[in-house]
């Protein structure tokens, strides 16, 4: 069982290629179980593959996983029974009420405890009496939502479940998956931006190219993050302040960051006629130093900001964009029949 | 888990650790306990729910067309009736390619403007609608991996489809029995019940063989298209075919090589049944379902 081994889902170099272009290049990690897991990507990140390659949706090129303990290519519907998913592009079609459409999927993946459906639907405000196909973009994610919830599966797969959501319903699907993982399920849940899911996440995948490029705690990531950090120091001058600066190793990224945003390239400046001594920049990583420095001057003001998670992602999106990023696209269009099988990511 | 003890057992994971007891923590689900399972074949049900108004529009088609051609029997109808006399003067091609032979039997009526003609026409349409729609319609609509999503396997999912689409035909054909049956006597057709059973299971057989064609496309390359063109060219082929084997005794083997053929060649409304046609029209239905199956588990599902 998954849980002795505190992996509810594990892969090991698992990869999918849709004809030459690579969708997932050996995707090795560990989901704890009763986590919840976040995979943050842009498109073509390789999210939706990854997550479809753990339902049996599509089945991988080489490598292998295992969800609830259970090689999704032999688990069948017994293991599917016991996940929750919501698709990263959910088409609801047909003459069919949400509550019809949901009693057969019922059928299918119950038991569903009695009243679960009715609940679920209130909670994120859903009409369960109208036709599915005259639902808006918004109920329609909702109604995902409730399919995938009902029947209290011990692992959640939930791709951009907050796309087309409103913000308060936002919230209530965070609520949600925090409740979910109390009770000790499981949750992956992918989105486009660490905003959406960093207040819930216990640890996230940023994705890109069809790899991890980062595996951490959001806490880690949060502790890593680059932030903006402004010192007024006084009875001091400029040079004491830069050779105690560079005399500690670990500040080096301070003064190396701080360019453009000061007087001089090394961040520190001397504001005319105040006597005192400026320091400002972006700091990456532990702020313990920095604070220990700036202890042996008289801090006349110090303001350091809460860290920018999203730009630190959008950091690593970047990174060396300009090579294998360009060669998918490639592929995308040398593939025609690509376009129809691999999964869209919006 | 304690629920679906009859289903397949790839996995039970609280085998592997039976000391953890059922209700812990690592189950939820398991807490909400009243079994519901099982059901029998919820996607069969689901499709026959889902598809009751297009079943009533087929069958309406069907109905009317019988109606409608029947009751002209006894005014044209009769070895030296107008239309007899209409039929001689025109090309014997072209008589044999409408199938209008025997036209002036009433059994040879039915079947060359029913059977063979409008009621071909609508069952070949309504089983391709209904093949191509079970897998390949899903999937280009994105509802086909939300279901395997769920605890559903992909022979369960195909068969069960395929079971679907067989009761929509087989309500066809059973509707255009019963009507032909009641309009028999007064529209002086002269046909035995027993052959009306005999044509209602060609023609179902025919309309199976477009149906799984359909389906079977549809599950090999998940595209409508490929799929509906499967089952129509399978329909229009065989009945071209047919009518080029219908013009000269020395073609007439080429219908032995077509659906269409081992459905009427021996004219199973004035004849009775003709078991090796049929036998050939289910078993390549059956075929064509075994390697839909095949096709559907082995492969990628595309997404919307």
């Amino acid at each position: 069982m998954a849980a002795h081994t505190g992996a509810a889902v594990s892969t090991s170099a698992l990869s999918k290629r849709f004809g030459r272009a690579v969708a997932l290049d050996a995707l090795t990690l560990d989901v704890a179980a009763g986590s919840i897991f976040g995979v943050i990507g842009p498109n073509g990140a390789g999210k939706t593959t990854a997550l479809r390659l753990l339902l049996d949706i599509i089945r991988p090129t080489s490598g292998s996983a295992l969800v609830l303990g259970v090689d999704p290519r032999i688990g069948g519907p017994e293991l599917r029974r016991r996940i929750g998913y919501l698709p990263g592009e959910l088409r609801l079609e047909g003459r069919i009420t949400g509550r019809n459409l949901l009693d057969q999927l019922a059928r299918i993946s119950g038991p569903v405890a009695p009243g679960a459906i009715d609940t679920l639907a209130e909670r994120v405000g859903l009409d369960l009496t109208r036709q599915v196909r005259t639902l808006s973009k918004g109920n329609k994610q909702k109604l995902g939502i409730v399919q995938a919830f009902m029947h209290t599966p011990d692992l959640l797969v939930l791709d951009e479940p907050t796309s087309g959501l409103d913000p308060l319903v936002q919230q209530t699907f965070l609520v949600l998956v925090t409740e979910a993982a109390a009770r000790g399920q499981t949750v992956i849940v992918s989105s486009h931006v660490l905003s959406e899911i960093e207040q819930v996440a216990d640890r996230v995948a940023i994705m890109r190219a069809g790899r991890v490029v980062r595996l951490s705690s959001v806490q880690e990531l949060r502790q890593s993050a680059a932030r903006h950090v402004r010192a007024t120091l006084s009875g001091t001058d400029v040079a004491t302040v830069r050779a105690a600066l560079e005399a500690d190793g670990a500040l080096s990224a301070l003064s190396t960051l701080s360019a453009g945003l000061s007087a001089d390239s090394a961040g520190i400046s001397e504001p005319l006629g105040t006597g005192s001594v400026c320091i400002s920049g972006t700091l990456n990583g532990s702020i313990d130093r920095l604070v220990k420095l700036l202890a042996g001057f008289t801090v006349v003001d110090l303001r350091i900001e809460e860290p920018d998670l999203e730009e630190s992602v959008l950091a690593l999106y970047r990174d060396d964009e300009p090579g294998s990023t360009r060669e998918h696209h490639r592929d995308d269009h040398r593939d025609g029949r690509r376009t129809k099988r691999h999964p869209h990511e919006s | 888990m304690s629920r679906d003890a009859t289903d397949s057992v790839a996995e039970k994971p609280d085998d592997e650790h039976p000391g953890d007891g059922h209700a812990s923590a690592e189950h939820p689900a398991a807490l909400q306990a009243p079994d519901a399972h099982p059901h029998t074949l919820p996607l069969l049900r689901q499709s026959l729910v889902g598809s009751w108004r297009s079943l009533l529009a087929w069958s309406l088609g069907l109905a009317a067309t019988i109606l409608l051609y029947m009751p002209l029997f006894p005014s044209l109808g009769g070895a030296n009736s107008q239309l007899s006399a209409l039929l001689a003067s025109l090309p014997p091609q072209l008589i044999k390619t409408l199938g209008y032979t025997d036209i002036a039997s009433g059994s040879g009526y039915a079947e060359s403007t029913f059977f063979g003609l409008v009621g071909f026409l609508l069952m070949s349409a309504a089983a391709t609608t209904w093949g191509s729609a079970a897998i390949a319609g899903d999937e280009e609509s994105g509802a086909l991996e939300l279901i395997l999503a769920h605890g559903v396997s992909r022979h369960q999912l195909v068969l069960e489809r395929s079971l679907a689409v067989t009761v929509r035909l087989v309500v066809l054909a059973a509707v255009s029995g019963a009507l032909l049956a009641a309009v028999n006597p007064s529209s002086q057709l002269g046909l035995a019940g027993t052959d009306i059973v005999a044509a209602c299971a060609a023609f179902l057989g025919l309309g199976l063989v477009s149906g799984s064609a359909a389906l079977m496309v549809g599950a090999l390359t998940g595209r409508r298209l490929f799929s509906t063109a499967a089952g129509a060219g399978v329909a229009a082929v065989s009945y071209v075919v047919n009518a080029i084997g219908s013009q000269s005794a020395a073609l007439d083997a080429l219908r032995s090589f077509t659906p269409y053929g081992w459905a009427y060649r021996h004219t199973p409304l004035a004849t009775g049944a003709d078991l090796p046609g049929l036998a050939l029209l289910f078993g390549l239905s059956a075929l064509f379902t075994v390697v839909a199956v095949a096709a559907l588990r082995r492969r990628d599902i595309s997404g919307a």
